[in-house]
């Protein structure tokens, strides 16, 4: 199995304006999103990369490519069907070959050199040849904003796990009931982190329309053949969520060598008396 | 290891299902002991929880049943009082410690058996909750703590009004019965010991009691435009808006605790939000993604009256739960049939918030979520269960479906008339019973588990062929044999009167009867051939209501009885969507909101609101179900005047029983002051009080001589002696307050049938009568309530029968604010577990609202007349002797007669005994009263020391209540009465009682000496359907026992054996009393009529 397509979405209703907004990276450098998942996904063994975006929206995401753009093309998702059917959209430029797949609205954080995370994921798939999710545990609360994964850990294989079940948001009471992994905290699920590697089926599945999501299609992966999911040295932040770019900021921040200033800052709004509340 | 730790442990069901009694009947008191200790270390250190309730269970027995009986085991000692007291504050470990300290001896045995039950009962419903919480699905609920924890959201279906208002999602689920009755194998501790023996047959049907059957619950949950969590029960009227999770939490402050639990089991306010001190709007805002908005849930109950043993409550609690786990997408399907697994987590679901409303049921009672019929079988718990090492079974059990053929299905439906008997009673008590003698293994009723097990298979075959007359004669055959034997409170006079008409009515035509559920009384199952089932249904019904009416004066019923039409339920719980015009709620919700709705200016009015009147106007002018509305809604808001009868009624009442106005006027002053009240009811701080000593006082067993039983002898043949049974009291704990004669309730099966308290007393007076060859006096003292019910039953006797009519009555009063916190706040009382406790300390605080509403030490006027008033104590039914000239015309008729025998209706093992009476002569005391060695269950007062003087304490005069467990003696108000000492007492030469004045200034005279006594009484004020609400009313009353108190009456005590004195206060006691041989001992007292 060999791995050297990437695909990322961008198109989603309520996340095509994320990839577009500015940060400040680890190593204090402003960027676009965008361009931080581009210097992620393309440092390492994949060499090209579709980005599914909105219509109209293509020239925005083409300026912020940079020194990728030779190795970007962008796909149009001409109607607003889903995100199954936005990486669907992408089946010609994968045209067969298995690829990775981020997603567009989430920032990654870790301590790896940038390729690093796309690297491990990618490795694991070649090796084990078999479709990969990245995971991360995450506190039942949120789980309304992800897709989770129940299964069983691998023994000896620190952080890896035989995915049995997959969820698109579910309630508490349904990854209880079919979610629960041993060994992670009370109450916490193992939740996409945003980085996959799919394969040449997976794709059909989807182009097929038969599933609503990639949560959906991957369940029946599970069901069908070997499924890994993987605890990647890294955090995830949702972009999209209330407070969502604020907080993945300040990790990216805390993470790199901006940290004291940074705390400083924090000490400081702290420390700022609040105006009292008029009814 | 010993004999009975050999049959808690082994592995060998031959061994392990071994009986107690087997050894326990005739082992020494040694040896007992010896098992005791043994088995008190094995509970200790066994990790089988079901070895260690067992060992509980075998504790307790040798210690209720089997020490007490045995002739060297010391019958007197002091209880410790610590012990009581860990007892009373559920601290059940530490109050064993205490007994176990003391020396063996009956009483200390009856503390210990009493607490080995409490504790193994707590044992097991802990064990239960444990498993509720950790089924996978119900944990997250206990972690979620914080409203920011909070994870669920609704479905977005649910939030689109385009099309004028928010949709109302409505589930509708049918209720269960079980074809086989289980032989309670659905209780939880059964079904998680021996799961092999946990099986049902449940059928999921609909109801109705006119017209085509329906599902007889329904829930309806709509988004609303106001930030509340709107709750409305229809049927029970009753409606809230809540803003607080304090309220949410509150179950008991109104109708609404069911709903509340299913807000809470379903997730949408999750358990371990309790004590969190957010406002609902926030969890409410997160729920729905907007601020502002909140949700309206409401619950109604088509015409199915409660008690109907077809756990209508719990499949409401289910309906209302899927209905919210729908809207927050925690089942797979928003509308339509469940899928089986949300099936289960919905049963699941009902257990936890059962739990939570301080109810219980059985695992196979939310039956009606599945479709049609299922056999429920319990499941041995595997690897990988929760339950797995603990337990032998799940808590879940497991439902396979049955496919019914529709020609046996059709067969069913034409044979089988379901009823509501109109009872409503307690299964509290049985279920307690079922679970005892399941892990005693008593022999008998394990040979009838057995039995009941293999009935299932019988009904399903009969099932499988078609053959409903084979279906009938098995169900029957169930409730007769098996049921009966594991337990006899099964069944009742009144069903058994029921079978016994329709069985001569309809002859072979009348295939069989079938109890459903708990108990025999309430919903019951009759099946007939089907061309007389037409006839059947009309003839049943009649014979229900004329046995009901026979009977009603002594056996409580809560509502007329009543016919179903039924049929079998295909889909189990179903729910549907309704949007645009269809978005309203049920008529009855509109009956009880919309009259306040349309009194309000409509420019308050939400516009939500507005546009859902809108809707509700263009469907009133439709025909269909809201045809009917605008007529309904004039009615509600120009009410007709209301009735009457209770204020006509009561006055006319008051008059001819005597009322004392200027007495009550007097009493209500003085309780608003302060002077007369719970509080003032003890004796002065400064009287000293102490145990009398034992030699100081007569022993039956020791003092009573072959002189004394000829003495007694002489006296009865001379036609000196009569029989005085006080009926007058109104036997509270017997009927809760349900004001129905105790004295005429036919308690129990005696010498082949059921026979009420009367009659065992009257049997008793017949062996004397044939032992000595002479006819006995026995009169009844009777009151207001109990007279006309005494008068009409016409009990046979062979001997002069009085009835002693009540001459004095009170108006029952609000109680005050002081003497509810008195009651509940200052007295010892026995602590409830967790969930009952807090609901409990809920109602109270409703009923202390309702009490300052009502106004403290108003008249008590609010129910039926009868239910208002209460009689005065038991020193006015010796009193009543003379006013109504009872006593004189006994005296015309006996000249002779020189003693009274006075004992209680409840005291079964009091009679004339020569040798006590030759006991009495010859002491020439004027009164002596039979005490007993005070067991556990023995509260209320008894014999003391006071100021040096030995006399009879009643509890609530005790100057502190922790000295009753000091006293030795207890009570038994079995009293031996020389006439003539009576009369000094009164003041009255017996020529005087032909003169009623003179008679009514002495018993005021020495009425006036008398403390009086104000008491707290529960009394229950039914409504709707089979509804009944228990309120503490204040009544005031004299006690017999302070006679003893009088310094002019020689007063002696004599110490009586246990059988004699005990007294049955409350159906709860009946098995305990039938098991321990005191029933076997009343039997041998009497000479059995009929």
């Amino acid at each position: 199995m060999n791995v050297r397509k990437a695909v990322i979405t961008a198109a989603g209703r309520r996340q095509r304006g994320i990839p577009l907004q500015r940060v400040i990276d680890r190593d204090g450098v402003e960027k676009s999103v965008l361009r931080a998942l581009l210097d992620e996904v393309l440092t390492g063994p994949i060499e090209e990369l579709g980005l599914v975006v909105a219509p109209h929206d293509e020239t925005a995401f083409l300026e912020l490519a940079g020194e990728h753009l030779s190795r970007v093309r962008i796909i149009v998702q001409a109607e607003s069907r889903g995100y199954g059917h936005a990486i669907a959209c992408a089946k010609d430029f994968t045209a067969g070959e298995p690829f990775f797949h981020c997603v567009s609205d989430h920032l990654f954080v870790s301590g790896l050199p940038p390729g690093g995370l796309t690297q491990l994921l990618v490795q694991l798939a070649v090796n084990e040849s078999c479709v990969v999710s990245a995971v991360q545990a995450t506190p039942e609360r949120l789980l309304t904003d992800f897709g989770a994964v129940g299964g069983q850990r691998i023994s000896g294989r620190d952080g890896l796990y035989r995915v049995q079940a997959v969820l698109e948001k579910p309630t508490p009471t349904e990854a209880e009931q079919q979610l629960v992994v041993p060994g992670l905290r009370a109450g916490h699920y193992l939740c996409f982190f945003g980085m996959h590697v799919l394969t040449p089926l997976v794709m059909e599945w989807l182009a097929s329309g038969e599933f609503a999501n990639l949560s959906e299609a991957l369940a029946k992966v599970a069901q069908r053949e070997t499924y890994l999911a993987t605890e990647l040295p890294a955090r995830r932040y949702d972009l999209g969520l209330r407070y969502g770019l604020m907080n993945a900021q300040l990790a990216v921040a805390l993470a790199g060598p901006d940290r004291e200033d940074v705390l400083a800052r924090l000490v400081e709004l702290l420390a700022v008396p609040q105006p009292v509340r008029r009814p | 290891m010993t004999v009975l730790e050999e049959i808690l442990t082994s592995s060998d069901p031959q061994v392990r299902d071994c009986a107690l009694e087997s050894f326990a009947a005739s082992a020494t008191p040694a040896m007992l002991l010896e098992e005791a200790g043994a088995l008190e270390a094995l509970r200790h250190r066994h990790d089988n929880l079901y070895v260690r309730v067992r060992a509980l269970f075998f504790l307790y027995a040798i210690h209720r049943f089997y020490l007490p009986a045995k002739a060297s085991v010391p019958q007197r000692a002091l209880i410790p009082g610590a012990g009581v007291e860990h007892l009373l504050n559920r601290r059940f470990e530490e109050a064993i410690q205490v007994f176990l300290r003391e020396p063996t001896s009956a009483p200390v045995s009856s503390a210990l058996g009493m607490a080995y039950q409490r504790e193994a009962f707590q044992t097991l419903a802990d064990q239960v909750r444990r498993s509720v919480k950790s089924v996978r699905g119900n944990q997250w609920m206990f972690r979620c703590g914080h409203p920011l924890d909070y994870p669920l959201r609704l479905r977005p279906e649910l939030l689109d009004h385009a099309e004028g208002g928010f949709p109302v999602l409505h589930e509708s689920t049918p209720v269960r019965m079980d074809l086989t009755h289980s032989g309670w194998s659905d209780i939880f501790f059964l079904g998680m010991d021996f799961p092999e023996g946990a099986r049902v047959l449940n059928v999921s049907i609909d109801l109705a009691v006119k017209g085509v059957a329906r599902p007889p619950v329904e829930a309806f949950l709509r988004v609303i435009d106001q930030p509340v969590l709107r709750l409305t029960s229809i049927d029970l009227g009753a409606t809230a808006d809540l803003t607080s999770l304090r309220e949410l939490f509150n179950f008991g402050e109104d109708y609404l605790g069911l709903l509340k639990a299913a807000v809470i089991a379903g997730g949408l306010v999750p358990p371990g939000l309790e004590g969190a001190d957010q406002p609902l709007e926030a969890l409410l805002a997160k729920l729905t993604g907007n601020p502002g908005y909140g949700l309206e849930i409401a619950s109604q109950v088509n015409d199915i009256p409660k008690g109907s043993r077809l756990a209508v409550s719990t499949n409401l609690l289910a309906s209302l739960i899927a209905v919210v786990m729908r809207a927050t997408a925690q089942t797979r399907s928003l509308t339509g049939t469940l899928a089986e697994d949300d099936r289960r987590l919905v049963a699941a679901r009902a257990i936890l918030g059962e739990w939570l409303g301080g109810s219980g049921g059985g695992w196979q009672d939310s039956g009606g979520v599945w479709p049609g019929m299922k056999l429920i079988e319990g499941q041995i718990a595997q690897a990988g269960d929760i339950e797995y090492g603990i337990s032998r079974g799940c808590l879940l059990p497991r439902h396979k479906l049955i496919e019914l053929s529709p020609d046996t299905r059709a067969k069913l439906e034409a044979s089988l008339v379901l009823v509501h008997g109109g009872m409503a009673q307690d299964v509290g008590p049985v279920l307690e019973m079922v679970t005892e003698k399941y892990l005693l293994r008593s022999e008998k009723e394990w040979q009838a588990r057995q039995a009941a097990i293999g009935v299932i298979d019988e009904v399903l075959a009969a099932l499988r062929a078609g053959d409903i007359p084979a279906l009938g004669a098995a169900t029957e055959r169930n409730f007769f044999g098996p049921l009966q034997q594991i337990i006899p409170w099964a069944t009742n006079a009144y069903t058994e009167r029921v079978i016994a008409r329709t069985r001569a009515e309809f002859g072979a035509d009348f295939w069989g009867f079938w109890m459903l559920g708990g108990m025999a009384g309430g919903g019951m199952g009759f099946m007939f051939a089907p061309e007389v089932k037409a006839r059947a249904m009309v003839r049943l019904g009649e014979i229900l209501s004329e046995a009901k009416r026979e009977l009603e004066a002594a056996v409580p019923f809560a509502m007329e009885p009543v016919v179903y039409n039924f049929a079998i339920n295909e889909y189990g719980t179903r729910c549907e969507l309704l949007r645009g015009q269809e978005a309203l709620m049920p008529p009855g919700y509109y009956n009880l909101l919309a009259p306040a709705l349309l009194r309000l200016d409509p420019r308050t009015l939400s516009p939500g609101r507005r546009a859902e009147l809108e809707r509700l106007s263009d469907a009133s002018r439709q025909p269909g179900p809201f045809g009917q509305l605008p007529r309904v809604l004039f009615e509600t808001l120009v009410p007709r005047s209301a009735g009457t009868v209770v204020r006509d009624a009561l006055p006319a009442l008051l008059e001819q029983y005597g009322f004392d106005r200027q007495q009550h006027e007097l009493i209500r002053q003085e309780m608003r002051q302060g002077r007369i009240g719970l509080a003032q009811n003890r004796l002065p701080s400064t009287a000293t009080l102490s145990d009398v000593d034992p030699e100081e006082i007569a022993d039956a067993g020791r003092d009573l001589t072959p002189a004394h039983t000829k003495l007694g002898e002489e006296a009865l043949r001379a036609g000196a002696m009569a029989v005085v049974t006080l009926a007058g009291g109104l036997g509270t704990r017997w009927t809760k307050g349900a004001g129905v004669v105790k004295a005429l309730n036919p308690f129990a099966k005696i010498a082949g049938r059921h026979r009420d308290f009367v009659e065992v007393h009257l049997a008793k007076s017949r062996r004397v009568n044939q032992q000595i060859g002479i006819a006995l006096p026995h009169v009844f003292t009777t009151s207001y309530l109990t007279h006309p019910g005494m008068e009409q039953a016409r009990h046979a006797y062979e001997g002069p029968l009085f009835l002693s009519a009540g001459r004095s009555i009170g108006l029952r009063m609000v109680p005050t604010e002081r003497d509810l916190r008195f009651a509940w706040e200052e007295s010892r009382q026995q602590q409830l577990d967790e969930r009952q406790q807090k609901i409990r300390a809920s109602v109270r605080t409703a009923l202390i609202g309702w009490a300052k509403g009502l106004g403290e030490a108003a008249d008590y006027t609010d129910n039926l007349p009868l239910q208002c008033l209460h009689p005065v104590g038991h020193w006015y039914e010796i009193a009543n002797l003379l006013l109504n000239g009872t006593l004189a015309q006994l005296l015309v008729e006996r000249p002779k007669l020189q003693y009274l025998l006075v004992y209680n209706i409840d005291t079964l093992g009091a009679a004339v005994d020569p040798s006590l009476l030759g006991w009495h002569i010859a002491s020439g005391a004027a009164l002596t009263t039979e005490v007993i060695p005070r067991f556990i269950e023995d509260r209320g007062g008894g014999l003391a020391k006071v100021n040096g003087r030995a006399r009879l304490v009643e509890g609530l005069a005790l100057p502190q209540e922790e000295l009753e467990f000091e006293l030795s003696f207890y009570n038994s108000l079995t009293t031996w009465v020389s006439i003539p000492d009576l009369l000094r007492a009164f003041g009255l030469p017996a020529a005087d009682l032909a003169y009623p004045e003179r008679v009514h200034t002495a018993v005021r005279r020495l009425a006036a000496r008398m403390p009086t006594y104000l008491t707290l009484k529960d009394v229950k004020k039914r409504w709707g359907k089979g509804q009944e609400d228990i309120y503490p009313v204040a009544q005031w009353e004299k006690l017999w026992g302070d006679m003893t108190a009088l310094p002019e009456l020689d007063s002696r005590f004599i110490v009586v054996p246990r059988p004699r004195g005990q007294q049955l206060k409350e159906p709860a006691q009946l098995d305990g009393w039938l098991r321990d041989g005191s029933a076997a001992y009343v039997e041998s007292l009497g000479v059995w009529a009929g």
